[in-house]
């Protein structure tokens, strides 16, 4: 009876180890041709008076703490602009993609399935992950929906030829953000020995790739190890950075876990080893590590009205990585506006309308005029913004 | 042979190891007795976590605290342990109790239930930031090394309180009346029952021990890596039933040696094995197949004597 009841837990073991691998690695790269377009692509859409937008972001899974920032920020987008115009209202239709989870794609896909069927939804603020962009841009574009991402990086997204027309975003993907980071290493810093962690996930490795073969093409020892964003304990990994490593660059996505990672260095006693993060880890949890930690973000200006206002709702908190976010809903509710002229649109119609975006730079959160290439992406961010930590903040790098 | 490593990772394994042993308890505890995997322990051990973060903020936080730093620690883990162990012992009311005599696939499956009821319960009340301890403002970035053995005082602390915590329920079993009677129980439900032995209060005794022992833990992780959220309890639940199985389930040595092999052989895995921090888990959950097909009871379990 025993030895069954221990072969039965082996075998649930075994299940849970097959669940966790799969889940932490397995990335579905879904094949993205353009579908043939269905009815509701054309199919006439009576705006009224209240126009509904789709929200596709991780409100629960391992990465919600980042989900809840460009939840805010998109909240914040709407509610303001509801506050300010009598005559058209916003709402958000949110469906929850568990990014990170082991169900992560399969329930950012049940999301995209909900928005492309429900006819009142006109356009799609996120995916938040390249992977869940992935996963769901055969549904997307069956359905007719454009939708514009705050934080999916993935270069490729934009540039392979799939999603023309449909995805749009309002990063810089990570080909911008890798030269500035290795440009900065290796020619203001002028680091030789660099150790790269990635946080397994897309949007983190197809960084660090980019950054370690920068860092090596212009002869710096790099050293490269990933953890798991589930993980918490980073003292085994620690132990492997050699004490002379001059910089660690960490592109990860939850702030608190850099924190975590930094503080964890320090109790190694290794703390005098410089740290970097990406635009995931821009947080002042992060920042507080010490005044040894540089961070890259997208260039906002911390003194705009919009910050501001921002910050004062969220007790003092500028939960910068969901930025990106509020210029994704400004975008979509725009065109909106703009292809809801004579009371009724298309999906078609918002298509359009988002690819001629043309809001000005004085009206944009991230400092620049939001309007698009043919690809989708920015036409005007051409950089990412470099910080440096004081203690408690980050605080812009001159020049 | 790169010493300063090894003794790195090795430090590294026990602190971890000592964590796994304390959830792997609960595991097996809840094994031995009632044969019911309790899925849902690995939130109790991330509950178990919020309760001692709400109690360090409830005496002032980690940078003013009301009173010292030491009797600080000592309220986090007796409040955050009675806390799970009362949690638990009504889950165990609502949740298993009435599914006692149900083929055993029910309360499995309650198990799962209870454990993504306290995952979500846990994001609606505490919602889904981090929450950081702030070890180091409680009690500073204190090192001590020996030779090439480098530790910090949470890690010492961590592994020191596990000991006396594995100790203490040892002698628990092994002499106390109340432990005879979870012994008994654990070997035949209907015979202690019919010695006259309170099996109800028996059973609700051993979730309380081990979910008492799964807030412990979770005090020490969040002193020992800072941050905890509503989600940790899933991989450490599982990296606990694992070490629980490995150990042989039902057994107590068993789960203690178990949750030190699992934190070693995932430290090591990260340190020497090629991209070992990104497969430590295939690696681990790897070594606990091996184990199963060599010796399917665990290290220490024992086949049982079927009667036909």
């Amino acid at each position: 009876m025993r030895r069954r009841a221990s072969a039965t837990a082996a075998l649930l073991a075994l299940g849970a180890a097959l669940a966790i691998v799969a889940g932490a690695y397995a990335t579905p790269e879904r094949a993205a041709a353009p579908a043939a377009q269905s009815g509701s692509d054309a199919a006439s859409v009576k705006c009224g008076k209240t126009r509904t937008i789709g929200f596709m972001v991780p409100v629960t899974g391992p990465a919600a703490s980042i989900g809840i920032q460009q939840q805010h920020w998109a909240q914040y987008y709407v509610s303001t602009y509801n506050k300010t115009h009598k005559g058209t209202k916003f709402r958000l239709q949110t469906e929850d993609t568990q990014l990170g989870a082991p169900t992560g794609t399969a329930e950012a896909l049940k999301g995209a399935q909900a928005l492309a069927g429900s006819p009142n939804v006109l356009a799609v603020v996120g995916p938040a992950g390249s992977n869940e962009i992935v996963g769901v841009t055969k549904t997307l574009m069956d359905g007719g929906l454009a939708w514009v991402s705050g934080s999916s990086t993935r270069t490729t997204l934009t540039t392979d030829g799939t999603r023309t027309g449909y995805m749009f975003r309002t990063v810089p993907p990570d080909a911008v953000q890798s030269t500035t980071v290795a440009n900065y290493i290796s020619n203001k810093l002028k680091y030789k020995r660099v150790y790269i962690i990635d946080d397994q996930e897309t949007y983190s490795t197809g960084l660090a790739d980019a950054v370690q073969a920068k860092l090596r093409a212009a002869g710096a020892t790099v050293g490269r190890d990933g953890v798991s964003q589930q993980q918490s304990d980073f003292s085994s990994l620690i132990a492997k950075i050699a004490r002379d490593t001059q910089i660690v660059y960490i592109p990860w996505q939850l702030p608190p876990k850099g924190q975590a990672f930094g503080n964890q260095m320090k109790a190694a006693g290794k703390g005098s080893i410089k740290l970097m993060g990406s635009d995931g880890l821009f947080d002042s949890s992060f920042a507080s590590v010490g005044a040894h930690v540089y961070d890259t973000n997208f260039p906002l200006n911390p003194k705009s009205k919009i910050i501001t206002g921002f910050k004062k709702q969220h007790g003092g908190d500028g939960e910068y990585f969901g930025a990106p976010s509020y210029a994704a809903t400004q975008v979509a509710a725009t065109a909106i506006n703009r292809a809801c002229k004579t009371g009724t649109t298309t999906r078609a119609k918002v298509r359009a309308a988002i690819r001629t975006t043309a809001i000005p730079a004085k009206a944009s959160l991230i400092g620049v005029a939001l309007r698009f290439n043919r690809n989708g992406d920015l036409s005007t961010l051409h950089g990412f913004g470099l910080y440096k930590s004081n203690g408690k903040d980050f605080v812009p790098i001159p020049g | 042979m790169n010493w300063s490593l090894f003794f790195d990772l090795t430090v590294s394994g026990l602190t971890l190891g000592s964590l796994y042993a304390l959830i792997a308890l609960g595991y097996s505890m809840v094994y031995g007795i009632l044969k019911l995997l309790n899925f849902a322990h690995g939130d109790v051990y991330m509950i178990g976590a919020f309760v001692g973060w709400y109690t360090l903020h409830a005496l002032g936080g980690p940078l003013n605290p009301t009173i010292s730093g030491a009797a600080v620690l000592f309220v986090m883990f007796i409040v955050s342990m009675l806390g799970c162990g009362v949690l638990v012992v009504a889950i165990e009311r609502f949740a298993y109790r009435p599914l006692r005599n149900a083929p055993r696939i029910a309360p499995l499956i309650s198990a799962l239930g209870v454990s993504i009821f306290l995952q979500n319960s846990a994001l609606l009340i505490f919602g889904a930031s981090f929450r950081d301890y702030d070890t180091f403002d409680l009690i500073g970035v204190k090192t001590f090394s020996v030779g090439q053995l480098f530790f910090s005082v949470t890690q010492l602390l961590t592994v020191v309180v596990a000991v006396l915590l594995m100790v203490a329920l040892t002698i628990f079993v092994a002499r106390s009346r109340l432990g005879k009677a979870m012994r008994s129980t654990s070997f035949d439900r209907e015979a202690a029952s019919m010695m006259g032995i309170d099996v109800d209060r028996v059973i609700a005794v051993t979730f309380f021990i081990g979910s008492a022992l799964a807030g412990a833990a979770g005090v020490m992780f969040g002193l020992v890596f800072g941050q905890i959220y509503h989600y940790m309890g899933f991989i450490a639940g599982l990296k606990g039933f694992t070490a629980a199985v490995l150990g042989g389930i039902g057994s107590i040595p068993g789960a203690m040696v178990g949750g030190l092999i699992v934190g070693l052989a995932e430290s090591y895995a990260t340190g020497y094995l090629p991209q070992g921090s990104t497969f430590q888990n295939l690696y681990v959950f790897a070594l606990l197949i091996a184990v199963i097909l060599i010796r399917p009871s665990g290290l220490f379990g024992t086949a049982a004597i079927q009667k036909v």
